[in-house]
């Protein structure tokens, strides 16, 4: 049975093994673990296990289960596993840095430090291990008047139906590209909202580099899946392909939708816009912790650099599932158990001979659950304009509200990279840290310099990735050394005070 | 000849002077590295402050105290050139003191440093300093903590926003023609017939004189041109919260709202360049002495920490100083990039351009580290 902490004093002050997020990777991982052994905590942020895709599976009702799909019903299975294993459970519990342990308060066994913040307290735990299973960010998608009320994320839309239920009352648009698209369509209509149109921004040269993968494709689970349920919404709804250019317009709230097909104009009215063009690895922990990244040009966004096992490249730090790239939910929950089953082969939980066994048994459906992606990635990739708008006037960084004109005047300077970009403008310094401009700013800043946006790189991150009160971080322990680098003297109630040892003078 | 200046550095101290060197009609280019290069211009704290500085060495702090003064003039000449709002702000710095035994320290400290002999000169406005118990400091800062035992405060302190100075001139520079180059890494810079070859890989550039603004990387360059850039290690660590309604328009020493409603909590000293993550302790004992300071702070969200090395010689003042063997050589070394830009950017230039740096600078050449060892 899991230990469902309540509080902050509930946590042990190290783990062999520290998994963060709680979607099928992470549960999986966290599962795999503690099968071997290992002591595992499992933080997450969000009220019950599942993650984005699973969310709040385990309350559903029947009638939300037919809703919402049969790839949906199946995380019931894995979480009443994670019921069952022997780990800790942290809920509604931020992971705001994972990095190398302090050279001064690290216990010297435990590689890893990790800074989590639950029930408003902040902890330094550590860890042997960690396995960062952050999954998937809804990828930006900036165009005239995406950031006007009226329009939302899909992602956000989908939370909202999963987790309390609610579905759109008026007259509901989606835009966009990809398969959850679509799915997002599928549910909407079977919960009786009127989905007024789909449009559909997937590039049209798209089918020509998608092509050679059909073979593949056809052949995986996604086929027959993806081909009913293209059927149900092109039946239910208008779809509108071929689209090339979009724009919301309404005053102070979305009323319509400016849709251009190549010369061709259309104005579609409507009461609520969804948007959605693919989901990119979330980076923010693993970048943080100093994890190496790459370009990864058929997603079109960066991921972290990992070895076939997951590992990154900090030393104990792995990575699974989507926030290693993009592979879908159940090749994550595979990735995970590899994780997992590594994690303890590293440990010595577990002997060479059962570790090669179960890793070609978790390899052989990795592969399997992969079949199909190539396909997938191709097919719907969003197209450049999507990702990079013309217009001047649209805005990319919303925490801040910089503007693609603002970036491309700035780019003009001869910035050496996005940070310096960010320094100069703000872009990416607000709450989220980036999560919603971090991709568009790079691939404009490449864009102007004529260059990969690998070449170009991202944000340089820092703990905390999320925000964490001054208060919590006050009460994080001190050290006479810390105090010494601050205040310049420590001050003792008996022998007065002994001073730092270098200048501070200046 | 390509250029009458090649800056090395393209960060604070390198663009300010960069920026005042074109002003001075000089042709200029600035050599830049990349974007992950160590680079204190982007992680500094933002004040514009000399009451305490020079504690030792008068004639820093009458060179703080004359580039603050110049700080009106700098910010106006930027605005007007590019529209951007350096946010300067001098009205007056508080450093606050928690505790009795630092406000004791405090006080001592400046009284040496009042007393020093030198510290008075025309033009240099002078050193003003008001001592502030606890009733008095509440008094005018109503929101400080019940246990703040004093302030030591000056009205020649203030503060900027480094972040939109940095880009002021990035800007100005791009306006006025000068050549930006990143991504250019200097690795050998060569004396041939009273000119300067920089070269790197793949590429060289020649000037007529040459200024090494690298910050740490002064110290690998210098050598090339007979100077000497020693350098302690000096690592600092900030933590920055999201945007607050105002409530500080002063700054303090270790605290300061920014024009945006960020606040700003620094800044450790570490002697050590290991590595550039944030360490908990640190960020640990900036928040509780941030809380203790203005207990209002307690909720707000830390959105960021960082941690940056600075650019600090062994005794702590700046080096700037011109290459004997190859006349027409630079380099400058200094942490407060800030406090200094309006040196850097309408004093310092000038002198570049006349090839010779004014007798005030003496006492800042590297020579003062080149003690004999004792026998």
């Amino acid at each position: 049975m899991i230990q469902d902490l309540q509080s902050a004093a509930d946590l042990a002050p190290a783990y062999d093994l520290v998994v963060v997020g709680a979607g099928p990777a992470g549960l999986s991982a966290a599962i795999e673990a503690s099968t071997h052994g290992l002591a595992v905590l499992l933080a997450d942020e969000n009220e019950s296990p599942g993650g984005q895709i699973y969310r709040s599976v385990e309350r559903a009702s029947d009638a939300d289960l037919t809703r919402m799909g049969p790839d949906y019903a199946a995380g019931r299975r894995l979480i009443e596993r994670f019921r069952g294993a022997d780990l800790s459970y942290a809920r509604r519990a931020t992971v705001w840095s994972v990095g190398p342990a302090d050279e001064e308060t690290g216990d010297g066994t435990h590689a890893l430090a990790v800074g989590i913040s639950f029930g408003g307290i902040a902890r330094p735990i550590a860890a042997h291990r960690v396995i960062l299973a952050t999954g998937a960010l809804e990828r930006p998608f900036p165009f005239p008047g995406w950031t006007m009320p009226g329009v939302m994320a899909a992602g956000a839309a989908q939370i909202l139906m999963k987790s309390s239920g609610l579905v759109p009352s008026g007259r509901t648009i989606l835009a966009g590209t990809g398969p959850l698209l679509y799915l997002l369509a599928s549910q909407l209509l079977r919960a009786g909202v009127s989905v007024t149109a789909v449009i559909d921004t997937t590039p049209v040269e798209n089918w020509r580099l998608a092509l050679p993968h059909l073979l593949g494709f056809s052949a995986s689970s996604y086929a027959l899946k993806g081909l009913k349920l293209l059927l149900e919404v092109h039946r239910r709804t208008h779809v509108i392909r071929g689209v090339t250019a979009i724009e919301a317009v309404g005053s102070e709230q979305f009323s319509a939708l400016l849709v251009r097909r190549g010369n061709k104009s259309l104005h579609i009215e409507g009461d609520l816009l969804l948007l959605h063009q693919g989901i990119a690895p979330n980076l923010n922990l693993t970048l943080a912790a100093g994890c190496d990244y790459v370009w990864d040009e058929r997603l079109a966004a960066f991921r972290p650099a990992v070895d076939g096992r997951g590992a990154s490249s900090v030393p104990a730090v792995s990575i699974a599932g989507d926030a290693a790239g993009i592979v879908g939910a159940v090749a994550s929950a595979r990735q995970g158990e590899l994780a997992g089953l590594s994690a303890a082969l590293d440990l010595n939980r577990i002997g060479h001979g059962v570790y090669e066994q179960r890793r070609a048994q978790h390899a052989q459906k990795l592969a399997r659950a992969l079949r199909g992606r190539t396909f997938i990635e191709h097919r719907f990739r969003p197209g450049k304009t999507f990702r990079v708008p013309e217009d001047d006037g649209t805005i990319i960084c919303r925490c801040e509200e910089i503007t693609a004109g603002k970036l491309r005047e700035v780019a003009a300077l001869g910035v050496p990279g996005p940070n310096q970009m960010k320094a100069f403008t703000r872009c990416g310094m607000g709450p989220c840290q980036g999560r919603l401009c971090g991709l568009t700013a790079v691939e404009l800043l490449a864009q102007f310099r004529g260059v990969p946006p690998g070449e170009v790189g991202y944000y340089r991150l820092r703990p905390p990735i999320k925000p964490v009160t001054l208060g919590e971080l006050a009460a994080l322990p001190h050290t006479e050394a810390a105090i010494l680098a601050v205040a310049g003297f420590v001050e003792r109630a008996h022998d007065g005070a002994q001073d730092a040892t270098h200048g501070r003078n200046q | 000849m390509d250029y009458d200046v090649i800056v090395i550095g393209g960060g604070l101290v390198g663009v300010s002077i960069a920026w005042g060197l074109s002003r001075c009609g000089q042709r200029v280019a600035i050599l830049d590295e990349g974007d992950l290069a160590n680079r204190a211009a982007r992680a500094n704290f933002g004040l514009v402050w000399s009451s305490s500085k020079g504690l030792g060495n008068a004639a820093y702090s009458r060179w703080s105290r004359t580039s603050a003064a110049k700080w009106h003039q700098l910010a106006a000449e930027l605005k007007s050139e590019t529209g951007i709002d350096t946010g300067f702000v001098q009205s007056g710095g508080f450093s606050i003191r928690l505790t009795p035994m630092e406000l004791e320290r405090g006080i001592a400290s400046m009284a040496k440093l009042a007393g020093q002999p030198g510290m008075e000169a025309e033009g240099t406005p002078p050193l003003e300093y008001e001592i502030l118990d606890q009733a008095e400091t509440r008094r005018r800062l109503p929101l400080v903590g019940e246990t703040v035992a004093g302030a030591i405060y000056s009205p020649l302190d203030g503060h900027a926003n480094p972040l939109r100075l940095f880009a002021g001139f990035h800007k100005a520079l791009k306006q006025r023609g000068v050549h930006y180059f990143p991504h250019r890494k200097t690795t050998a810079i060569r004396h041939r017939a009273g000119a300067f070859e920089v070269a790197g890989e793949g590429w060289r550039l020649g000037g007529g004189k040459v200024v090494l603004a690298a910050g740490i990387g002064n110290t690998g360059l210098a050598p090339m041109v007979g100077l000497s850039v020693p350098l302690s290690p000096s690592r600092g660590q900030i933590i920055v919260t999201e945007r607050l309604r105002p409530f500080l328009s002063h700054a303090t020493g270790y605290l300061r709202q920014t024009d945006e409603g960020c606040v700003l909590i620094g800044e450790s000293k570490e002697a050590t360049i290991d590595h550039q993550r944030p360490r908990g302790p640190i960020t640990a004992v900036l928040a509780e002495r941030a809380l203790r300071t203005f207990p209002l702070l307690r909720d707000a969200r830390a959105v960021r920490t960082w941690a940056a090395f600075r650019v600090v010689t062994p005794d702590g003042y700046p080096i700037y100083e011109q290459s004997e063997r190859f006349p027409g050589a630079f380099a400058f070394a200094c942490h407060s990039g800030v406090t200094l830009a309006a040196n850097h950017a309408l004093v310092l230039p000038r002198q570049i351009s006349a090839r010779a740096l004014s007798e005030d600078l003496s006492v800042f050449h590297s020579r003062r580290f080149h003690v004999p060892a004792a026998a």
